[in-house]
């Protein structure tokens, strides 16, 4: 009878062993296929972590981390604190940061987990005060040698004091390989002092009600650009041609804006630096993105852009003023514009008629362009409210 | 009293036969009179026929024709672009146009013919007597005169309205003619950036913006001058209206409405956007996209690619088949294309250089971001002017490949793209939408 009781509490025993063992995440490496929920971070040190937050951008001088941030996480013991200072150490305006594996990966080793199967990423998160914004919240997007099987992004987020839900849809995504599973990207002017935010419980999930995400068509007014940093703003004046060299932007000019804080100063030198006289400059969504990154935002509801705009002296000749018309492997839809502009020194209003465009994709969200033909001197003229309505 | 009524009978006879002639010659002319009613006048050899959806069709000799066509410009190596091709006693379009028969195209593109008019009729007769491939004749309505193409003045318009209407007389009685196309993209010098024009007229306007849309008008306006002219002596044969993308077309809409067909020059990679639709929002006539194509230089790798070009013209010709009439989910206007172009030309990079005309350049004249497989190339600069054939020249003095044709000045061998769009043509449908 004992030695009956004692084989039964062995294999009891056993049995309870192998269902641990079930429980247990994935080695790294390991397919996920058909899995229905894959943790990137629970609580610190859980055995259920997945990535590494070691891919830090930007001004990463401006970055500091607590994994093990104990104050009211969203759930468990800890969360992870995230400090932005916007003090811009690196010079660049701007830092975030990517989970990777292995740790620092950028690409150039293999790594990543297939998390085909799964179809949404979940997230909470808070700021310390509330009014923090996040330009975006990703999953993916790491090229190189191995690059990322997709790149999903959402934001602006504008975060409260309160922990929120967010949630990123990869349904229909190619999840095959995941080295940067998740990413957050800030910068100076939306946070002009900086900003301290909590994030917890970061993971795949499968959703079987989740369908894939089409495009949006987003509503109107769509602004290109309100007020410096405003979360309102869309598409980056990252598009600088011609005489490149010769341009300068300041996106937060308090100086007599048209509406709100401010306006965007555009100052064009006459020295022809790269030889081409002529200058202009695109806001592209995202920044550089010449029609090789499909991310272009389905602006269908709009009739007319709208934007103000003044010169420094009066006379200044801007050629062309337009939207659309960046041409690649994933282009504009459409183009449309209005010009030559001579502008006046006051505010004036102009409009680019949207009639009978197709505005179903859209990356090049507005852009000048002028030359030294018609300013000889090289030309400074302020911008404001330019949105689509 | 029987003989009064004899002489009463005696009397009607004469009247009787004169009324049964009078009736005779009166349905006569009434049946001549119907018959002529019935008739229908009689159809113009080449026009374009709306359809109750309100798509369009080109109609040639009462069938409906898909325009497959070509630029044409036979400009052996060595020689530049003022080389009168015309009078070449090589005669290089009996070549071509064998292989251009084997392909499937059924219409060249000149863009002006030559001074000798007598040559160019001879021209356009053997390409359509011997192969069957019809003619899309051109002029630059003077584009290119030095110092600039002076619109707003009357007398430059009178020589440019000679010689097009001297031109459309020599050819209009051509049985290959398929129709006229007038300009290229001379819409581009209105904002003063290629071939700058003005006149005091349209300085006094002042505002920038306004002299250019005076001169659109100017422009327009003059075309539709002559659209008009060329129905008139010669009704055969439908007016296109060459213009640079879609620039400024709703002004053509306006100045220029006798245009029968609109043509578009349009270099926009492996898609053309929202060019039919829009042409339907902007100007509604029939589009003929009288210029596209893609190089088969690749800038990026720095070596010949023609898998690059046939994979461009592949996707370009599946939209205009997608928007042809009768096509589910387009526009219903497209009346076909022309591909730039035939055969390479050598003296294109440089052409004030003769020593560069006997040599194939590599150098890239422009960018273009949407011929995106080699944008990465040196400053962008991915566009290759002397590599858009799809068939290129072989000189004589270079070893014999496999798959060349012999001809007198210069070899011909037929790149990926000539192959490719021959089979895309021959079943255009299922080449569109290929089973997975």
């Amino acid at each position: 009878m004992k030695r009956l009781l004692a084989i039964l509490a062995v294999l009891l025993a056993a049995a309870w062993n192998v269902q641990a063992a079930d429980e247990q995440a994935p080695s790294e490496g390991a397919a996920q296929k058909g899995g229905k929920v894959f943790s990137v971070y629970t609580d610190s040190k859980s055995p259920d972590n997945h990535y590494i937050p070691s891919g830090w951008m930007g001004d990463f001088g401006d970055i500091s981390m607590d994994d093990k941030y104990m104050g009211e996480p969203h759930s468990g013991s800890t969360s992870i604190k995230f400090v932005y200072t916007a003090k811009k150490t690196q010079n660049q305006g701007w830092a975030g940061v990517f989970w990777q594996n292995p740790a620092n990966n950028w690409g150039s080793k293999k790594g990543g987990f297939d998390l085909t199967g799964l179809n949404k990423l979940t997230f909470w998160a808070k700021g310390a005060k509330g009014g923090e914004i996040i330009d975006k919240f990703s999953v993916g997007g790491i090229k190189g040698t191995y690059p990322d099987s997709t790149e999903v992004s959402m934001g602006p987020v504008e975060l409260t004091t309160q922990w929120q839900p967010y949630s990123i849809n990869l349904a229909g995504k190619d999840l095959s390989y995941v080295n940067g599973a998740f990413n957050w990207v800030v910068n100076a002017d939306s946070n002009p002092s900086g900003a301290t935010f909590f994030i917890d419980d970061i993971k795949f999930e499968y959703d079987p009600a989740l369908k894939p995400e089409g495009s949006k068509s987003q509503e109107m007014p769509f602004y290109v650009y309100a007020d410096k940093g405003s979360i309102q703003n869309h598409f980056i004046p990252s598009g600088w041609m011609g005489d490149y060299s010769d341009l300068k932007i300041d996106q937060g000019v308090a100086e007599n804006p048209y509406f709100g804080k401010t306006c965007v100063k555009v100052t064009y030198g006459n020295k022809a630096s790269n030889g081409a006289r002529w200058a202009g400059m695109y806001w592209q969504q995202p920044a550089n993105n010449w029609g090789g990154v499909d991310a272009g935002f389905d602006l269908s509801k709009a009739k007319q852009v709208t934007f103000w705009a003044r010169g420094e002296k009066g006379g200044e000749r801007i050629e062309e003023f337009k939207i659309g018309g960046i041409m690649g492997e994933f282009s504009d839809s459409d183009t449309a514009g209005i010009g030559p502009v001579v502008l006046e020194k006051e505010w004036k209003q102009y409009t680019i008629d949207l009639q009978g465009k197709d505005l179903s994709y859209v990356i090049g969200g507005f852009a000048w362009a002028s030359n030294l033909d018609v300013n000889p001197d090289g030309c400074v003229f302020y911008l404001d409210e330019i949105k689509y309505e | 009293m029987i003989e009064d009524r004899r002489q009463r009978t005696e009397d009607r006879g004469p009247r009787r036969h004169d009324f049964r002639r009078g009736l005779r010659v009166f349905c006569l002319l009434l049946s001549v009179f119907c018959l002529l009613g019935m008739a229908k006048a009689p159809k113009k050899k080449v026009y374009v026929k709306t359809l109750k959806d309100g798509s369009y069709q080109l109609m040639v000799q009462g069938r409906p024709f898909v325009v497959k066509g070509v630029c044409y410009n036979p400009i052996p190596i060595g020689k530049s672009h003022d080389h009168d091709f015309w009078n070449d006693p090589e005669k290089p379009w009996l070549v071509d146009g064998a292989l251009m028969k084997k392909m499937g195209v059924n219409a060249v593109r000149f863009y002006q013919p030559g001074e000798d008019l007598e040559a160019a009729r001879r021209v356009i007769a053997e390409l359509y007597q011997k192969f069957g491939i019809r003619t899309m004749m051109g002029h630059w309505l003077g584009f290119w005169n030095y110092p600039a193409p002076f619109y707003d003045d009357p007398e430059f318009r009178k020589k440019v309205k000679e010689d097009l209407l001297r031109t459309v007389e020599a050819l209009k009685g051509e049985e290959g003619l398929l129709f006229w196309v007038l300009g290229n993209e001379n819409n581009y010098s209105f904002s003063g950036k290629v071939n700058p024009w003005t006149s005091e007229r349209i300085e006094k306007l002042g505002d920038p913006r306004q002299c250019m849309l005076a001169r659109a008008q100017t422009y327009y306006s003059f075309v539709n001058e002559l659209a008009r002219e060329i129905h008139r002596i010669d009704p055969d044969h439908p007016v296109v209206m060459g213009n640079g993308e879609l620039i400024c077309l709703d002004l053509a809409s306006e100045f220029a409405p006798d245009v029968d067909i609109v043509g578009c020059i349009i270099y926009r990679g492996k898609t053309f956007g929202n060019i039919f639709k829009g042409l339907r929002n902007t100007f509604d006539k029939p589009l003929v996209l009288i210029e596209f194509g893609a190089d088969a230089y690749n800038a990026q790798d720095k070596k010949e690619d023609e898998d690059m070009q046939a994979f461009f013209l592949k996707s370009q010709w599946g939209e205009i088949y997608k928007n042809l009439a009768g096509s589910p989910d387009g526009a219903g206007n497209c009346l076909g294309g022309v591909m730039f172009e035939w055969t390479d030309e050598w003296w294109k990079h440089n052409e004030w250089d003769p020593a560069g005309w006997s040599v194939q350049d590599t150098a890239s004249n422009w960018s273009n971001g949407s011929y995106y497989l080699d944008i990465q190339a040196e400053r962008n600069m991915n566009m290759n002017e002397e590599w858009f054939g799809i068939v290129k020249l072989v000189p004589e003095d270079a070893p014999e490949k496999e798959g060349q044709v012999p001809a007198v000045l210069d070899r011909r061998q037929p790149r990926k793209a000539y192959y490719d769009i021959r089979e895309f043509w021959k079943d255009p449908k299922t080449k569109r939408n290929p089973r997975k």
